[in-house]
């Protein structure tokens, strides 16, 4: 069953700057199963992030089409919640409120909302911080309210973009193990946006890599490392490395 | 406990920590600077380089005080004067906070209307007391228009500007968590907009009493404007001095007791300012 379906998208946009059109996404397709995690990597500006924009409804396309279940998507909508690089939580709702966010909007009544985002806020490991306003949270745990935000308002499918470049290294080795945790636990489909190969590797089963702008799909890698996964465990695993350096190699070498 | 050069507390004398705890009171912290300026100027009057008349002491604006005050004559033009700064805030903001959001909202109606927003801000409100002298005379009507004007544009401009200084990623996460376009204006923009808000009202009322005094005083028939100005004919520079000073004191009132704790129990806990 497919369930998010990204067919011939191509986007081309004026720079009022240069007074050019430039072309960043030629003609590209994908598919994301339901329950499955999908990376996409490629080089720095290639379009990585128009891509997302488009499928979460953040921006039209020129040409092509994204389908969910069949349907067209014409906007943004709760079926396709966002984790964005910069976190974008709401710094006057508390930790609870944030998480409790889109299911107040689509008229859950309080005592079950309540319910729903705790739950979710003990999922992502924040457990006594409900009462919290982001501020007084450090940038991972910023983030792990992100995502406590988006699987508690039960979208068909969490897109995430970059979402842990903006915290330290070693926070966010510990953010991508909580999230392939979560993932085992909860089978949500992901669509992950990285510029970051190992990142792209470690969390996903298959990897879409683009080729420099305008954006094309070049090759999809699949990833077949067992679950569950951790970095203890995989920073020495030779499948691992092979991978890497394949998709690596696929996303510095220029398409032939 | 320590204090920050590391000096435990106990080695300190006595009277070193009661000054302490005198310094760091908030009667102090208010009052302290004061006390140089009415000291230096209790000063000058002692040393009779004016005549008394001209440059009377804080004593004789203490006893004015009471004196106006038993009369009732202060108080009541107090709360003239407040009364209309609160219906002219009022009125500021209930036109102010909607126009400016509409503006920061709807890009054609910011294109309209920005351009008028500057023109009409620069052209102050006194600049306006002579023709709505013709227009209204000396009436209430006059000073109603003058502050709500005053008040609205400083609120339009700053909600409009907060508005759009929301970051664009804030509004896409409310759209993708569901939210329907009337709820993002009451859950992000109108939040997400307030440090301005705030910004606004302050400066918009901070103009606004400014400008009432300058009404109270050409058109006035009370107020503490009117009292100062009145204070002319009888030669009264004690009822002069007396109206700055409680000009001074009320604006602190309302900024401390009104504004600062506002800002405190709003966007400095949500941290969307550094803590003042």
């Amino acid at each position: 069953m497919a369930d998010l379906v990204v067919r011939s998208l191509t986007k081309t946009y004026f720079d009022v700057y240069t007074g050019q059109h430039v072309q960043a996404l030629r003609d590209v397709s994908l598919e994301l199963r339901e329950g499955e995690f999908v990376s996409i990597v490629g080089p720095s500006g290639c379009g990585k992030t128009t891509l997302l924009n488009i499928v979460a409804g953040f921006i039209p396309p020129t040409r092509g089409e994204v389908l969910l279940d069949g349907r067209r998507v014409t906007g943004p909508g709760p079926d396709r919640g966002v984790v964005f690089q910069s976190f974008a939580l709401f710094p006057w709702k508390t930790v609870l409120d944030n998480v409790a966010f889109g299911l107040k909007m689509r008229g859950v009544p309080r005592a079950e909302r309540d319910r729903i985002a705790r739950e979710h806020i003990a999922l992502v490991g924040l457990a006594g911080s409900e009462h919290q306003y982001p501020h007084e949270l450090s940038g991972g745990m910023q983030q792990r309210v992100g995502v406590a935000r988006v699987l508690a308002n039960h979208p068909e499918v969490m897109l995430m973009d970059e979402p842990f470049a903006s915290v330290d290294a070693q926070t966010r080795m510990t953010l991508q193990e909580e999230l392939t945790r979560i993932w085992e636990a909860k089978h949500p489909s992901v669509l992950f946006v990285t510029h970051d190969v190992d990142e792209a590797v470690f969390l996903a089963n298959r990897v879409v890599v683009l080729s420099a702008r305008p954006a094309a799909v070049r090759e999809v890698v699949d990833v077949p490392l067992p679950r569950p996964r951790s970095w203890t465990a995989l920073v020495e695993d030779p499948a691992y490395k092979r991978l890497v350096a394949r998709v690596l190699a696929l996303v510095r070498t220029p398409a032939g | 406990m320590s204090t920050a050069a590391g000096v435990p507390v106990a080695e300190i004398p006595l009277w070193g920590r009661l000054a302490r705890r005198v310094v760091t009171s908030s009667a102090w912290r208010t009052l302290g600077p004061f006390i140089p300026i009415v000291a230096l100027w209790a000063a000058v009057v002692r040393l009779e380089i004016f005549p008394r008349a001209f440059f009377p002491g804080p004593v004789d604006v203490l006893r004015a005080f009471g004196d106006l005050t038993y009369k009732g004559i202060l108080p009541q033009y107090l709360q003239d004067s407040v009364v209309r700064l609160a219906a002219g805030a009022a009125a500021g903001v209930l036109v102010g906070v909607p126009f400016g959001l509409l503006i920061g909202l709807h890009a054609k109606s910011y294109r309209f209307f920005w351009p008028l927003v500057i023109f009409f801000q620069a052209i102050g409100d006194i600049a306006w007391l002579p023709i709505l002298l013709i227009w209204f005379g000396f009436t209430l009507r006059t000073m109603t228009f003058v502050i709500v004007y005053t008040v609205v544009f400083p609120v339009v401009f700053n909600t409009a500007l907060g508005v759009r200084t929301i970051p664009v990623e804030m509004v896409r996460a409310a759209q993708s968590l569901g939210a329907p376009r009337w709820r993002i204006l009451g859950d992000v923009f109108v939040p997400g907009a307030l440090p301005n808000i705030v910004t606004g009202l302050r400066n918009g009322l901070g103009y606004g009493w400014r400008a009432l005094i300058a009404a109270e005083i050409i058109v006035g028939t009370s107020g503490i404007g009117f009292m100062m100005f009145d204070a002319r004919r009888s030669g009264s520079v004690v009822e002069m001095l007396l109206g700055m000073i409680v000009l001074g004191i009320l604006w602190y009132v309302v900024d401390g007791g009104l504004l600062a704790p506002l800002e405190r129990a709003t966007i400095q806990r949500w941290g969307m300012v550094t803590d003042g």
